[in-house]
């Protein structure tokens, strides 16, 4: 025992006298393996710490721990970032989900099963002359005179801007007939007497405007929203990641939508608000500069062009005032008499911003701009109109009460995440396509009144041609006179039977289970358990479900484990090299070694000795060094440059922490390593044979 | 008297090339136990190789040679290695102390290597013959900070710690002045005479050669004369 402790201690001697009389070649492979050992530790620190808040991310705001949809699907499901036709991926359908969800809640680890759909549709929007004539007519419904002046006074002002586009496009326009009859019907609607007595504004009145007088004021683009309809009060209970900012949630059997916060702040929010709101973010958050930054040297010129988003929402009397709260700002009024015009040219100044000026226009703008404005197109109470296109292929238009405004906790930078509404299930049913008990009676109704008749095949020709009979033309004016003011709303209930959600069409559903570690296991027995009972169904884990993102972990951790594996090459093949070189100076010494005794086996030990010495050093520096990074970027937080990494940080910044598992295993895995892979170079310094030892030096 | 060291017809060749060199050609000889013997003759007679197959460091192409009546050629490299560690030792001309270990270490190796001895008894033995060459005191220093001599006594000092029944020396005072030499091959002498080890050296040295017991002449990998002096 004594001697082998007195050879252990022998070749320890040895090698640590060779590694320190070698220490430039010792310092150089030792830097190599600490490096290696550095970007190990962090790297794999740092992928735990992203699996797991990518995992909150991803179970607790949409996915949770499995999702089952349609084994009949002919994409596999994507609840993030979608890939299939205009980002709609065909995953089939779950006609009845109940009898998926009575079998799987049979399951003792599943806690929970959430019935989903995902889906996007086209938002309608109007321009603000819209708007404005909504807020007037929702005015004359509430008899308040003073509102009702307002309102009007609001639409007179537009009609002006309108006027002076007209003008301005005169010299534009090909077609001087259209332009005329155009110029007809706004001097109609800009008469005082048009709009002067509240009481004989009519619904046919208030159709002109709408039809003839609102679309000169221009078009805005139909923005596309993604949604997923849900059983509303199922998911709240399941989803800690939902967060409530404004408005309120939906409530049993309401139909509505809840919409993001990132979406109404990018899609549906004020032009000048959003540009300001960019410019901001990019100067405090990135420590941007205008001058310096071409994006926001973007943004500020589109600003500036911006004056009629303001304009178009005021009235007369707000349009003085703000024209004389700017020339106090220091912005004087040039243009003559005309407030349009006035107002105009000061606003374009107003947002002309630089870095000197920015702050002070910024905070300017919400306090005496904003209250004036109509900030966002959609606010909790209005209700807005969806259309979606089936998958019959036919349009379905849905109005649907905005209930609330969300965002996703930790994720509220998250494009990602922040694209995703909510909405009833009942209501994504319709859009889907799916005939409700609601809208089955919406339409024998409408059958009724209009008188359509079931037309079967066999007498399709019959019916609908009937016999022949000449053909009559009407003239185009007369339709138009004939026709009555329609009622283009339609006419849905605001709720539905809360049974409605127990049963029926979903597209997927959310399984959260209550042991999450035991996603895998579970995922089996749930298939395995659906198939007893004939039904077939696909089951992902919440990392394929969430699509490439999810994947996103598995691509960094296999590109880590790829540079890892190329490092440790490099590093050995130097280790290696530079024993097989080392040897040809220490030939003597190991001739020697040989011919006064020493086994080959010693040799070998010598040598694995030495390179287990330097990697056990190296690898412990460099796991030192990776975990004083680590505690210190837990401290100061890892920023997420980027969207997408912001969703895989599950936030704005990753704390990451020490994972002590990492930290103990990888010096000792890397040692081992390193030591087995001078196994070939020290065989090959065996091979010296002890006839060498006479070997005189060169 | 038993002959320690027998050659039989021994015959060694090596390639070079295409073409051979026969280094050693036809060797017979006995050296029997507690001699003090020389191999002589001039560069590339064939010494050094001769020395390598009794120190066990090489077989032979034909013939065999025998350690203490055991034949070597078919020996294993393991058996090779146990055989040199327990039953020879060795003096190089350039000392080969391993230059990373202080005086003590290098007389203690060998004893290490053979692990059977406890830090007692190695402490004892290895000191007894720091003693015995004179280098108590140098113990705790390391080879680059000795003189030749005393590098080659430190090297007489290890090949004597096994107490091997052989002790080859090849041109031990090759790299040393006369006056030194002279006390080398005096130490070595009292080292025969006192624990009875054989001792086979070469040198091409008149000076050294006169002090041997028996000279082994070699011409051209042949034995010329082997004379009793």
């Amino acid at each position: 025992m004594s001697s082998q402790l007195g050879q252990l201690r022998l070749i320890s001697s040895v090698a640590l006298r060779n590694l320190w009389l070698d220490r430039f070649r010792t310092t150089i492979v030792g830097a190599l393996i600490a490096f290696g050992a550095f970007l190990a530790v962090i790297g794999l620190s740092l992928l735990n710490d992203v699996r797991a808040s990518m995992r909150a991310s991803i179970t607790q705001s949409v996915a949770g721990d499995l999702q089952i949809y349609s084994a009949n699907a002919k994409d596999s499901l994507t609840l993030f970032g979608g890939s299939g036709f205009m980002g709609r991926t065909d995953i089939g359908n779950l006609p009845n989900f109940a009898l998926y969800r009575d079998e799987i809640l049979r399951h003792p680890n599943v806690a929970a099963f959430v019935p989903m759909g995902l889906d996007m549709a086209v938002l309608a929007r109007g321009n603000e002359l819209d708007d404005s004539l909504d807020a007037l007519r929702s005015a004359i419904k509430g008899e308040d005179s003073a509102i009702i002046a307002g309102r009007i006074a609001q639409v007179r002002f537009q009609l002006e801007q309108v006027g002076l586009e007209l003008t301005a496009r005169r010299q534009l326009s090909a077609d001087q007939a259209e332009l005329e009859q155009q110029e007809r019907d706004l001097k109609v609607a800009a008469a005082p007497e048009f709009l002067q007595d509240a009481s004989k504004i009519d619904e046919a009145k208030l159709q002109f405007l709408e039809t003839r007088i609102a679309p000169l004021s221009g078009e805005k683009l139909p923005t596309y929203i993604q949604y997923f309809g849900t059983d509303i009060a199922a998911y709240l209970a399941n989803f800690p990641k939902f967060h409530l900012i404004e408005g309120a949630v939906l409530g049993p059997g309401e139909r509505g939508i809840m919409l993001s916060r990132k979406v109404r702040d990018e899609q549906l929010k004020n032009s000048v608000a959003k540009l300001f709101d960019k410019i901001h973010k990019r100067l405090t958050k990135r420590n941007q500069s205008i001058a310096g930054d071409d994006e926001c040297r973007r943004f500020a010129s589109d600003l500036k062009k911006q004056y009629q988003q303001i304009l178009s929402y005021l009235d007369r009397a707000d349009a003085e005032e703000l024209s004389r709260r700017l020339t106090d700002l220091g912005i004087a009024a040039v243009g003559g008499d005309e407030l349009v015009q006035r107002l105009s040219h000061q606003l374009t100044l107003f947002l002309t911003v630089d870095d000197s000026n920015f702050e002070q226009r910024y905070a300017w703008f919400y306090a005496n701009i904003a209250p004036k404005i109509r900030l966002y197109e959609v606010s909790p109470g209005q209700t807005i109109t969806v259309r979606s296109y089936t998958r019959s292929g036919y349009i379905k238009t849905l109005p649907l009460k905005v209930y609330g405004i969300y965002n996703f906790d930790g994720l509220e930078d998250s494009d990602l995440a922040g694209v995703l509404n909510i909405m009833d299930l009942v209501s994504f049913r319709e859009l889907y396509g799916q005939m409700t008990e609601a809208s089955r009676r919406e339409l024998d109704v409408m059958r009724a009144q209009v008188g359509i008749k079931d037309v079967s095949a066999e007498n399709a020709e019959t019916d609908l041609f009937g016999s022949e009979r000449p053909a009559t033309t009407v003239a185009v004016n007369d339709i138009r006179k004939a026709a009555e003011p329609l009622s283009v709303k339609p006419r849905l209930a605001d709720h539905f039977d809360p049974q409605e959600l127990q049963r029926g069409l979903a597209l997927n559903a959310a399984i959260k289970l209550k042991d999450s570690g035991k996603e895998e296991k579970t995922q089996q027995e749930l298939i395995a358990a659906l198939e007893n009972r004939g039904l077939k169904a696909n089951i992902v884990g919440w990392q394929k479900a969430s699509g490439i993102v999810g994947q996103l972990v598995n691509i960094v951790g296999g590109t880590l484990v790829f540079a890892l594996a190329i490092i440790f090459l490099v590093a050995f093949v130097i280790v290696n090299n530079s024993i097989i070189v080392g040897t040809l100076n220490r030939t003597r010494e190991i001739g020697t070694m040989r011919a006064i005794g020493a086994q080959r086996s010693l040799i070998v030990n010598l040598f694995l000795a030495e390179t287990g010495i330097t990697g056990f050093f190296g690898a412990v520096s460099g796991t030192a060094l990776a975990v004083v990074v680590i505690l210190l970027a837990g401290r100061l937080g890892i920023p997420a440059g980027n969207d997408i990494v912001t969703f895989i940080f599950s936030g704005p910044r990753l704390y990451p922490r020490v994972h002590w598992a990492v930290v103990t295993t990888a010096p000792i895995l890397i040692t081992i390593v390193a030591t087995l892979a001078s196994v070939y170079a020290a065989r090959h310094a065996a091979k010296i044979q002890p006839a060498d030892a006479t070997q005189e030096k060169e | 008297m038993t002959a320690v060291v027998r050659i039989s017809s021994v015959e060694k060749i090596y390639p070079l090339g295409k073409t051979q060199v026969h280094a050693l050609s036809g060797i017979d000889m006995d050296i029997q136990e507690g001699e003090f013997t020389t191999i002589a003759g001039p560069s590339g007679c064939g010494k050094s190789t001769l020395l390598n197959l009794i120190g066990c460091m090489d077989v032979p192409t034909s013939g065999e040679v025998y350690i203490e009546g055991r034949p070597i050629a078919k020996l294993s490299d393991r058996e090779l290695t146990k055989l040199r560690l327990e039953k020879l030792g060795f003096i190089f001309q350039s000392f080969n102390l391993i230059p990373v270990l202080t005086v003590f270490q290098n007389v203690e190796f060998p004893l290490l290597l053979q692990g059977r001895f406890s830090r007692a008894e190695r402490q004892q033995k290895v000191s007894a013959l720091l003693a015995e060459v004179d280098l108590t005191a140098q113990q705790s220093q390391r080879s680059s900070e000795l003189s030749g001599g005393q590098r080659q006594r430190v090297a007489i000092a290890r090949a004597l710690v096994t107490g091997p029944r052989i002790v080859l020396a090849d041109e031990p005072t090759a790299n040393l002045d006369s006056a030194t030499g002279e006390r080398i091959i005096e130490l070595m002498k009292t080292i025969n005479r006192t624990h009875k080890t054989t001792f086979i050296f070469s040198t091409h040295d008149p000076q050294v050669m006169r002090q041997a017991g028996r000279i082994i002449r070699l011409k051209d990998g042949k034995v010329v004369t082997g004379q009793d002096s």
